[in-house]
């Protein structure tokens, strides 16, 4: 267990600036998630505290070390990559045990500590193949115990879950957040997918561009968001962000009013970006004392144990929810009730959240 | 009737198109492979008119003469010799010209390295005669470092002229090898190194764990190829040395064509090329069954 200090870490590719001063701390023991788009410098940040990336500017600190002109190996880090990097030419056992025995551990002391992890993973009986005989997830439960045996002070893990089916990733998603129940360390975890970033992190980082859009924990970046583009990149379906004029009782959508307390430094004709969760948009008799407006209905898109409302507000396409088994006819105006307690509202320039 | 007809230029054409290609296989192919089975069954063909059949009397008298034998070992010496250089090298070559330089450099040695491939084996034989002559470029460095006291005749010297002849086949023959492992190389994906850089292998380590195994098929593959050529390459050798210095060099190639066309022993020839043929051929069974696995 050690803490990671990034201290306004910057990378040049040529002239090319891919990283503009990112600052994280990450506490031990923490589950610490990267999320953004592709491009926006996430793999780039973990491979330089991987060491696999030269530090352009900037200082990266593992436990108490500066670990900036250190070696991969002397940093104390393990790492799961995308696509696995499994040594196609040696066993299960072998791959688990090749760091160890580059390090001149006694073999017993290897043998335990394989078996033990192997037990762990449940790929005892597995430890004479090689990796072409694996499944999928096999492979992924290999690249992890051989970070796992180890017992390094921090696991970077590099989209470890994105080349196995949907599934399948929901399971291991379970094994790897169990499995830092159970050993505790810190962890730097890369991710497109915000599921993955909800579910798994203590704290989330959300970059964009090389910069740090908004950090902290799923909860304060899922109900807290600072950013239009922190709103629109958590939570699926996606936020409604619309444009929308402030009247005097609230905001006008479209050819609709809709009634509501709009932040208070926000004059009348002012132009704000609202958003609102699909959950806070119901079916008027759902959702008793919201501000209500009687919209088009276009679609709706059957999910199980909800159905997705996809209607129109003036010139923006919106959605919202209601239950499974709830009737709502497409094609026809149907009143939609509007939970305003929970909207945000951002300024369309800065696309900083007005509060 | 007329449908048979029709049915049979259907057929039929299909073997037309490829007739010009059997008859040339046939021609070029097939029937000097017939004859020189056959001389080697003949005593005094070509030269005599009615050469008269003598069965296996050549291949006793070659089995029994001590100029085949060292010949047969000289030819081992310099395949295997070969076939080692040629690896060695062009390993060694691939992973400097696959290092992560500037891509304008590397350009620039990667073309470079490939010029001795291109070159005719007479302008090397002969660029190498000049450098290793008694008063050559080689001796002169050798003597100005301080290495020789003397210039040393590395051709003419029967105790020098193998290794000398293996130097000039390593230059002449490493850019295949390396051009094959350089494609092989880039085939090694890197997130391999990278995985064994964090788990704290050095150079040796990546090469042996990650380079190597990675390589394993296309090295199998490119060596025997090139035992195959090499085994039974002429030029090279009889412009060098010629075989000589007396039969220092003398290959199993090379004294095919001093029996033909020194000696005029065609049938002798005939025999030692059956026998090149025999070991090439086991040996050409054995890549072809190699790369049949491969898919």
């Amino acid at each position: 267990m050690s803490r990671i200090e990034i201290r306004n870490l910057v990378k040049m590719y040529g002239a090319h600036q891919a990283l503009h001063g990112i600052d994280i701390s990450i506490q031990p023991g923490e589950f610490c998630v990267l999320v953004g788009p592709s491009g926006c410098g996430k793999s780039t940040t973990l491979r330089m505290v991987a060491g696999l990336e030269t530090i352009s500017g900037g200082e990266i600190a593992i436990g108490d070390r500066v670990v900036n002109g250190l070696r991969p190996k002397e940093r104390g880090i393990a790492m799961v990559f995308q696509n696995y990097a499994l040594y196609p030419s040696k066993t299960v056992y072998n791959n688990m045990a090749f760091s160890l025995q580059l390090s001149r551990m006694p073999k017993p002391e290897i043998e335990r500590r394989v078996s033990e992890v192997a037990d762990i993973l449940e790929l005892t009986p597995l430890l004479e193949r090689k990796p072409g005989a694996l499944s999928g997830g096999q492979r992924q439960r290999v690249a992890m115990g051989r970070a796992i045996v180890r017992d390094p002070e921090v696991f970077l893990f590099d989209e470890p879950l994105s080349n196995l089916d949907a599934k399948l990733r929901g399971q291991m998603r379970a094994e790897i957040k169990r499995l830092h129940q159970r050993l505790q360390n810190t962890i730097i975890y890369v991710t497109h997918d915000q599921v993955e970033a909800m579910t798994l992190a203590d704290r989330i980082v959300i970059m964009r561009d090389g910069r740090i859009e908004q950090q902290g924990t799923p909860d304060a970046i899922f109900h807290d968001p600072d950013t239009v583009f922190v709103a629109g990149f958590m939570g699926s379906p996606p936020m409604n962000l619309v444009e929308c004029m402030v009247t005097p009782t609230g905001l006008r959508l479209g050819d609709s009013e809709i009634a509501c307390q709009t932040p208070p430094g926000l004059r009348s004709g002012a132009r704000v970006i609202c958003g609102i969760r699909p959950d806070d948009i119901r079916p008027a008799e759902d959702l008793p004392g919201g501000a209500t407006a009687t919209l088009p209905v276009d679609l709706i898109e059957q999910l199980g144990t909800e159905k997705l409302v996809h209607f129109r507000a003036g010139d923006h396409a919106m959605i919202g929810k209601t239950g499974g088994r709830a009737n709502l006819a497409e094609g026809r105006p149907h009143p939609l009730s509007f939970d305003m307690a929970h909207a945000y509202f951002f300024d369309p320039e800065t696309e900083k959240r007005i509060r | 009737m007329t449908s048979t007809i029709r049915q049979m230029t259907t057929r039929g054409t299909p073997y037309l198109f490829l007739l010009p290609g059997l008859v040339i296989l046939g021609a070029l192919l097939s029937v000097p492979l017939y004859k020189v089975v056959e001389y080697s069954l003949y005593d005094n063909v070509i030269v005599e008119r009615n050469p008269t059949f003598v069965g296996l009397d050549n291949y006793t008298t070659l089995l029994t003469d001590p100029g085949y034998w060292s010949a047969g070992f000289n030819t081992i010496v310099f395949t295997v010799g070969s076939v080692l250089g040629h690896m060695i090298v062009g390993i060694g070559l691939a992973l400097l010209v696959n290092a992560d330089i500037a891509p304008r450099a590397r350009t620039f040695f990667r073309s470079m390295l490939v010029l001795p491939w291109i070159f005719t084996a007479v302008v090397v034989a002969l660029n190498w005669q000049l450098l290793l002559n008694p008063f050559g470029l080689i001796n002169y460095m050798l003597q100005w470092l301080g290495l020789t006291s003397e210039p040393l005749d590395w051709l003419g010297d029967p105790d020098l002229a193998m290794w000398s002849l293996l130097l000039i086949s390593t230059w002449r023959g490493y850019p295949f090898i390396m051009v094959s492992f350089l494609s092989g190389l880039q085939t090694v994906p890197r997130e391999l190194y990278e995985a064994a850089e964090i788990d704290g292998a050095g150079f040796w380590h990546k090469f042996w764990h990650v380079t190597l195994p990675q390589l394993k098929p296309v090295i199998f593959g490119v060596a025997l190829l090139d035992l195959i050529w090499t085994f039974q390459l002429f030029p090279l050798v009889w412009l060098s040395t010629g075989g000589g210095p007396g039969r220092a060099t003398e290959v199993l190639s090379t004294l095919t064509f001093r029996l033909a066309f020194v000696d005029f022993q065609f049938a002798q020839a005939a025999t030692v090329a059956v026998s090149i043929l025999i070991i090439s051929a086991a040996f050409t069974l054995l890549y072809l069954r190699n790369e049949s696995r491969r898919l």
